[in-house]
């Protein structure tokens, strides 16, 4: 039976599309040739680490691994959820484990409680800030509420030694709603996070000042909170960074973040006022691409959409992101949908407003997904 | 005066024209209502009745309401599934003709399969008879929207109609109608009156309350009354269906036509092969996608290899506005019945043309003597062409060796003049969005190059597998449809390939679609019928390079084809999203076609149109997704090689290997490689409108709307003063900014501006208005089911979107967004079926396609609330093999009961409860939640009495389960202290032991305790301790809970697959009785378990000891008497007397006894005189004691006189 399920990929990028497609798809999943060409063959440690994760929140899988690590099959099992801990590895941060489970969180046997540790905070994946700040309202839409859903930062650790803590709540649903968000609106308000640990506290100050120089020309409502860790709390090494969020009036999230070079990286130090001015400017790139969602949350928003009932389900974003591309890539691999993207049509009266770059709709209908996990009495 | 009194009254007119008149004119006007007129009429009386009376027209409020859900019925919904049930000889055919000929005027004589009749101007009907099988049964309840039970009224309910009714009701109720036949067979009327009452009755118990029994009285020729039958379809005709939940989530297909399309040549080598089929029928309950997980009951989990929509066999009839139908309109289809005439397939379309001429076909077919030249050569099983083919042949050393396949691609013309001679019919392709989308996957399917030709020759196989259709060639059925203006071109399919690119060049327009093979050659054009209507509306290009840019605006859909010119690439797909232009696209791809000569002539012209093209225009996001993958078609020739043994890998140049990205990192933030230049002006300009200080849309602009507001209302006259106002955006701004709640205070004076004219009392009454219909918006209009009328109303909302979203989109696009929607005919290919099931196949038996979700494919322990049939006669055993329906499926499982303490523990049951709910587990398919289960022991109907043994609902899905059985350990204790005590047996080991350290323990008694210490000696005791002392005797023992494993068993039943005989007996499994049964063993006895006569031992009484001491102080009497022992008698030695002391000692003996004699005949006579003495003296007592008597009266009698006197003398 599982002979007609196989998927077979090559490479190892895109390596959490496929293991989660297939965890929620009951799909098995066979990559090869994973940095079979590579003086470092085989599977990265924080690949490993994610395996072990995803073998945590599952039960009854099934994970092969050849001697060299350039092969993995994978015949996912039930989502169970509940209590979780898990030491991420510090190669990359907690976003890269984090996006991952709050794919799968929706649909596990009981809500998860996950602890993760690590690193909250580098250059490579979306931080815990970011996603506590745009990937939560996205999720939110699909569950309903967001009584439940949680983000805790504890301890915050910046790359490359981390010591950073995070609990991350999320309920269960045994059906997900169907998502018409076509309209973001206009922004509000700008809101962001300036944190920096195991740095001197005036640091988050100037990046303050430098990231409202550049925004205070578009808005005046913008509130950076600063966030100073100090001794337990403070990870390992020492970094500093920021995040900001564009809310709109329909409640549509855009997000940006730049977080400082790790300790030891051979670019050198990074100066507050850059990140704050880049972040700034990030945003602004952001809000020009526009969309309800950001571009960081595409792929999961296009997940949620085909795992909803037999409903069609619009939402609008910027472009499309090249990981969002491959995802609904796998997307149709795995459940024979099609997203039907077309550029949105403005209409005549608003042409000539300055709204930034295209629109694009993706619209598709669910594939009747339920949470075939989640028990009933 | 009298004439008054005699004069009349004035009557009034009561009718007539003057009363109308009247009335007309005084015409009563009642402006309030009872309630208002007469308040306190209707005030309530008593509060506790009113309280129960609302709450009472509540309940019956809510119980009305269902949980609304989406309405997802199809526009054009697929025929109506309406299954004929009933025990056999009930009538069931015979009702089945008769349906079909009120519907159609035809007669069917041999009814097969499903037949498809139009029944309406709004709907069709797909007639089902179930034969009398519970496999049937269970797949047709599944599938059926109504069924036509059929009851013979002369005998009663049979059991397969309670069964039946018992497998509707698990597989969610479809609607039921009671037919009662045979009712001519009573001779009696009353008796029929009463027959049917009690029929009906029973059946509404069954059913509900008021459900419709039909009554079919008497046949006519064989049939029916007529008007009895037309009754009976008016009703199916007009009737209405609830929406069923596993319907609503799954799509499935009832076939009514199946091929078998496997290649003859390889069914003739290996009669048993894999087959491949293809099957036909509506999609129904919802969108059915491509290539999904299907599983065909009673056969097996298998996956759609591919699928097409066909032209509906049996449509609709035209909306046109006519009572009836019109006789064209009322069409039949039952392809397994051999009605229908036409057959439609994806390329080519059948026409039945009798069976009288087709048998006579295959007989000669048959008869004709076997050369035994022919037959030998028929029996090769490696054919020439294919040996062929696969030979090798090495030019060089080092060099990969030529195939056939090499061969062909250089010389194609040979190719095709072999399929000249090869004489077979061209297939015409069929494009829809699928394969479009699915390029990268199967190339082949697009690439028309004849390699790929020679693979899938299905029209020819049709053509040769079923002798009776004859196969009208893809060209006719062109001519035929009348699109295809240059039929000489085309029909002549043998044409080379160059004389065909030239016509295709020509004959652009009519070409659904291009597809670019790699090689250059593009030789076949195909239309399907469905895409010609489209297809014609492309734009037709003068010639030359379109320009693209232009005609963007005008025609969003249709594309037009730049590489005309080239006249390579033969058409454009129409099928291209609405602003989709991707000329860029299709020129990279051209970049990279090798083969192209006539492409380099103005490759610079190009390339810099194609880049100018990349800048402006936009991209198609569906070409750019789902596109072609660029193939990876360099080899690895590079290689370098160490010393000829070793490769050395290299990592590719990144840019232009698209592969290397398939190592990248992973991450999905997008960091932009370059930003804009956020510091300028204009940049920062370009996003200005995205706040809300930016400018708004204009139908969100505050101001822009004011103005509009006051251009439509702005201008009043004041009645009183005359004067005229014109609103003015200015003025009126602060009014209408609908703040009004905001500042109370300001307003009026505000207001004095421009309403100056309104006394204060007006305007103090307009905001109270205002105020009050706001409230009112807010509490009152709202009603009490606010909650639930919004529910609806989004769900309304979603439906109509889910309807709108795709409407407008051709069909083989829309296919591709959400799957074959319900109504369409579709054609299904699967690959690798056995051929069990097309040799064994029987129309009788409903095939069945079931649509699921790829994790429904999946096996697992599945949880599930389940409870004995109350009609079933036996209880079920844990660990009996179990065949369950579920979803889908049917399956044979092993099932273990269980029941929930109440702390959650899933207590294993060796049988299930009688009159209870339990837990049954069992290894099966993943299925929903809540899905209703059928559990079977045996299928075969041969027993009598009702086969359904338990039915049940789906509670959960894991991989794993826990389910415990009680364990109690038991031991004795063998050394007591106070409350102390050292027991052993219980275990084994000190490890043991420490394992269960603390561990509650108990005795017989009912003493509580605990496991303390493992000892060391004996192996396995340990020290515990209890709330008393226990008794050596006790027996301690410990409850323990022992996990038990589910059995992973899983069996398809595989009915269909079984001769057509045995297909209503598939056995699995059997129990362990049933082989007992069968083998005649009984169970293995315990000699334990053996009764055996009772033997009851002696009581042995101990010996009373008392110790010395004791018995020292005892009274002699009480002391044991030990006699001396007595020397053995027989120990003394021997004495043998001499004569004459044996003499003597006679002497002595007889002296003794004499002695003896004497003594005893003294005492004898002493007693005798002690007696007569003894008596004498009595004697003399009694005299003297009489005589003393005599004297102690005197006495008396003289001391009283005495006395007497003395008291006589004392008174005087």
């Amino acid at each position: 039976m599982s002979g007609a399920n196989l998927i077979t990929f090559e490479g190892c990028n895109y390596f959490r599309q496929r293991l989660i497609l297939a965890t929620l798809s009951g799909k098995t999943v066979r990559i090869k040739k994973i940095r079979s060409k590579e003086d470092d063959p085989g599977l990265k440690d924080f690949e490993a680490s994610f395996i072990r994760l995803l073998d945590k929140l599952t039960n009854g899988s099934n994970i092969i691994v050849n001697e060299t690590g350039t092969s993995i099959m994978y015949q996912p099992g039930l989502l169970i959820g509940g209590k979780i801990e898990h030491e991420c590895n510090t190669q990359r941060s907690i976003g890269y484990y984090l996006e991952g489970l709050t794919c799968l969180a929706p649909f596990t046997k009981k809500p998860i409680h996950a602890v993760l540790q690590g690193v909250t905070n580098d250059q490579i994946d979306p931080s815990v800030d970011m996603i506590k700040l745009s990937s939560f309202p996205v999720l939110k839409r699909f569950l309903g509420t967001d009584e439940g859903l949680e983000l805790k930062i504890i301890r915050r650790g910046a790359a490359p030694d981390g010591g950073g803590e995070v609990t991350f709540s999320c309920p269960c649903r045994q059906k997900l709603r169907p998502l018409q968000f076509t309209d973001p609106g206009k922004i509000k308000r700008i809101r962001g996070v300036a944190w920096a640990v195991r740095v001197a506290p005036v640091v988050t100050n100037r990046i303050v000042d430098s990231a409202r120089s550049i925004l205070n020309k578009f808005i005046p409502d913008i509130y950076i909170y600063t966030d100073h860790y100090k001794g337990s709390q403070s990870g390992k090494s020492p970094g500093f960074g920021l995040t900001l969020v564009a809310e709109t009036m329909n409640g549509a999230f855009l997000c940006a973040e730049l977080s400082s070079n790790p300790k030891g990286s051979d670019k050198g130090p990074s100066v507050p006022e850059d990140i704050g001015k880049d972040t700034a400017k990030l945003l602004l790139e952001e809000i020009y691409k526009g969309g309800c969602v950001d571009s960081t949350n595409q792929s999961m928003t296009a997940l949620f959409m085909i795992l909803g009932q037999q409903d069609v389900s619009k939402v609008q974003t910027g472009p499309l992101t090249p990981y969002t591309i491959q995802f609904l890539r796998h997307i149709y691999d795995f459940f024979d949908v099609m997203f039907k993207v077309e550029p949105q049509q403005v209409s005549e009266e608003n042409e000539d407003l300055r709204t930034g770059g295209e629109k694009l709709i993706l619209t598709c209908v669910g594939v009747g997904y339920s949470n075939i996990s989640k028990a009933v009495s | 005066m009298e004439e008054d009194g005699n004069q009349k009254k004035h009557r009034k007119r009561q009718a007539g024209p003057k009363a109308e008149k009247k009335k007309a004119k005084s015409k009563h006007q009642q402006e309030l209502t009872p309630q208002q007129r007469n308040p306190k009429a209707f005030a309530i009386q008593h509060a506790q009745k009113t309280a129960k009376l609302i709450r009472r027209t509540q309940d019956i409020k809510t119980k009305k309401q269902h949980i609304p859900i989406v309405d997802r019925t199809p526009l054009e919904p697929p025929p109506i599934v309406v299954a004929i049930v009933g025990p056999p000889k009930v009538g069931k055919s015979t009702l089945l003709q008769c349906i079909v000929k009120n519907f159609t005027k035809q007669r069917l004589a041999n009814v097969q399969g499903p037949v498809t009749v139009v029944s309406g101007k709004t709907r069709r009907l797909t007639l089902v008879e179930c034969n009398n099988d519970i496999n049937s049964m269970i797949d047709l309840a599944k599938v059926a929207d109504l069924v036509l039970l059929l009851v013979d009224a002369s005998f009663g309910f049979e059991m397969e109609t309670f069964e039946f009714l018992n497998i509707c009701q698990v597989h969610g109720f479809p609607k039921i109608m009671g037919v009662l036949t045979h009712l001519d067979a009573f001779k009696d009327n009353k008796q029929m009156r009463k027959t049917k009452k009690r029929l009906k009755h029973r059946f509404w118990t069954e059913v509900y309350q008021g459900a419709k029994l039909f009554y079919l009285s008497g046949m006519v020729n064989e049939e029916y009354q007529k008007t009895e039958v037309h009754n009976l379809c008016r009703f199916i005709s007009v009737m209405k269906f609830r929406p069923l939940q596993w319907r609503l989530t799954h799509p499935y297909i009832v076939v009514d036509r199946i091929e078998d399309i496997t290649d003859p040549e390889t069914i003739r080598q290996k009669p048993k092969c894999d087959r491949k089929m293809s099957m036909y029928g509506y999609v129904r309950g919802t969108h059915l996608k491509n290539h999904s997980m299907i599983h065909l009951p009673g056969c097996g989990d298998y996956t759609i290899s591919d699928m097409q929509s066909l032209p509906d066999p049996c449509p609709m009839p035209d909306k046109e506005k006519k009572k009836t139908l019109h006789v064209k309109e009322r069409l039949i289809y039952a392809p397994m019945s051999g009605v229908g005439g036409v057959i439609y397939d994806k390329d080519a379309v059948y026409i039945d043309l009798g069976g009288s001429h087709s048998l006579k076909q295959n007989e000669e077919e048959n008869e004709a003597p076997m050369n035994e030249l022919v037959a030998s050569l028929m029996n090769v099983n490696n054919p020439l062409d294919q040996k062929m083919t696969t030979s090798q042949m090495t030019l060089f050393s080092n060099t990969a060796p030529i195939t056939e396949a090499d061969v062909q691609e250089d010389d194609k013309d040979d190719d095709e003049d072999e399929d000249e001679e090869s004489a077979r019919v061209r297939r015409s392709a069929e494009f829809n969005a699928t394969t479009n989308e699915k390029q990268g996957k199967q190339t082949e399917d697009l690439v028309f190059d004849d390699s790929d030709d020679e693979d899938d020759d299905e029209p020819f196989n049709l053509f040769s597998n079923s002798m009776k259709k004859q196969t009208v060639s893809n060209s006719d059925r062109k001519k035929k449809t009348g699109e295809n203006k240059d039929t000489e071109s085309n029909s002549d399919s043998n044409s080379d390939s160059d004389s065909e690119e030239d016509e295709l060049a020509s004959k652009k327009p009519k070409l659904s679609r291009t597809s670019k093979s790699s090689d250059s050659s593009v030789t076949g054009a195909k239309v399907t019928p469905s895409q010609k209507g489209k297809s014609v509306n492309t734009n037709i290009s003068p010639d030359g390079i379109s320009d693209n840019s232009d005609s963007e605006m005008e025609d969003s859909g249709m594309e037009e084809d730049d590489d005309e010119l080239e006249g390579e690439e033969s058409g454009e797909e129409e099928e291209e999203d609405d602003s989709g232009e991707d000329d860029s696209e299709e020129e990279r791809e051209e970049d990279e076609d090798e083969g192209n000569l006539k492409w380099k002539t103005n490759i610079a012209a190009a390339a810099a149109e194609s880049f100018k093209r990349r800048q402006t225009e936009r991209i198609n996001y569906r070409k750019l997704i789902y596109g072609t993958a660029e193939v990876e078609d360099k080899e690895e020739d590079e290689e370098d090689e160490l010393g000829g043994l070793f490769k050395v890998l290299k990592k590719k140049d990144e840019k232009n290997n698209p592969q290397s990205s398939a190592n990248l990192t992973d991450s999905s933030k997008c960091v932009p490689d370059k930003l804009q230049n956020w510091e300028l002006e204009e940049i920062q300009d370009l996003i200005r409108d995205c706040f809300v200080t930016g400018e708004w849309d204009k139908s969100e602009d505050a101001k822009a709307r004011l103005e509009q507001d006051d251009e439509l209302f702005g201008d009043f006259e004041d009645l009183e003063t005359g004067e005229v106002h014109h609103g003015e955006g200015e003025d009126d701004d602060e009014d209408d900014n609908n703040n009004e709640e905001e500042d109370d205070g300001d307003e009026p004076t505000e207001r004095k501006k421009t309403k100056a004219e309104k006394t204060a009392t007006e305007r103090r009454m307009e905001k109270k208005k205002k105020l009050k219909e706001l409230f009112d918006n807010e509490y009152d209009m709202k009603g009490d089911n606010e909650f639930y009328d919004s529910w609806k109303q989004a769900n309304e909302e979603q439906a109509k979107l889910n309807r709108a979203e795709f409407e407008n989109m051709e069909d083989s696009l829309r296919v591709g967004y959400e799957g074959f929607r319900p109504g369409m005919y579709v054609r299904v290919e699967m690959d690798r079926l056995p051929c069990e099931l097309i040799n064994n196949f029987d129309p009788s038996y409903p095939l069945l396609l079931g649509g699921q979700q790829s994790v429904e494919g999946n096996i697992g322990y599945v949880q599930t609330r389940i409870k004995k049939h109350r009609w079933y006669k036996k209880i079920l055993k844990s660990r009996n093999p179990l065949i369950i329906s579920l979803g889908w499926r049917r399956f044979q499982s092993i099932p273990l009961y269980s029941i929930q303490d109440h702390n959650m523990r899933n207590r294993l049951l060796k049988y299930t409860p009688q009159h209870l709910h339990c837990h049954a587990s069992f290894w099966g398919p993943i299925t929903p939640q809540g899905t209703g289960l059928l559990a079977v022991e045996s299928l075969t109907g041969n027993e009598p009495g009702f086969r359904i043994a338990a039915t049940g609902v789906v509670l959960e899905l894991d991989k794993s389960m826990q389910i415990v059985k009680k364990l109690k350990l038991t031991g004795t204790p063998y050394k007591i202290f106070k409350k102390t005590a050292f027991i052993q047996g219980m275990f084994n080991s000190i490890l043991e032991v420490t394992k269960f350290e603390g561990a509650k323990i108990r005795t017989v008694s009912g003493l509580r305790g605990q496991v303390k210490k493992a000892l060391r000696n004996p192996e396995g005791a340990f020290r515990a301790t209890f709330e008393d002392k226990i008794l050596l005797s006790d027996i301690v023992f410990m409850r323990t809970w022992y996990p038990v494993e589910v059995p992973q068993f899983y069996a398809t039943v595989t009915s269909l697959l079984l001769p057509p005989a045995e297909k209503a007996a598939w056995t699995g499994m059997k129990t362990l009785g049933q082989l007992k049964r069968e083998r005649g063993i009984t169970a293995p006895m315990k000699e334990d378990s053996q009764y055996k006569p009772v033997e009851r031992k002696k009581r042995y009484e101990p010996t009373l000891k008392i110790p010395k001491d004791l018995q020292k102080m005892l009274p002699f009497k009480d002391t044991p008497k030990v006699l001396k022992e007595k020397g053995d008698p027989y120990k003394r030695v021997a004495v043998i007397l001499e004569p004459h002391e044996a003499k003597v000692n006679k002497m002595m003996k007889m002296v003794k006894n004499l002695y003896h004699h004497k003594l005893k005949s003294d005492k004898m006579r002493m007693r005798e005189r002690v007696s007569k003495h003894q008596k004498e003296m009595d004697r003399i007592g009694v005299l003297k004691s009489r005589k003393q008597k005599q004297v102690k009266k005197d006495i008396y009698r003289a001391l009283g006189k005495l006395q007497k006197k003395n008291e006589k003398y004392k008174k005087d």
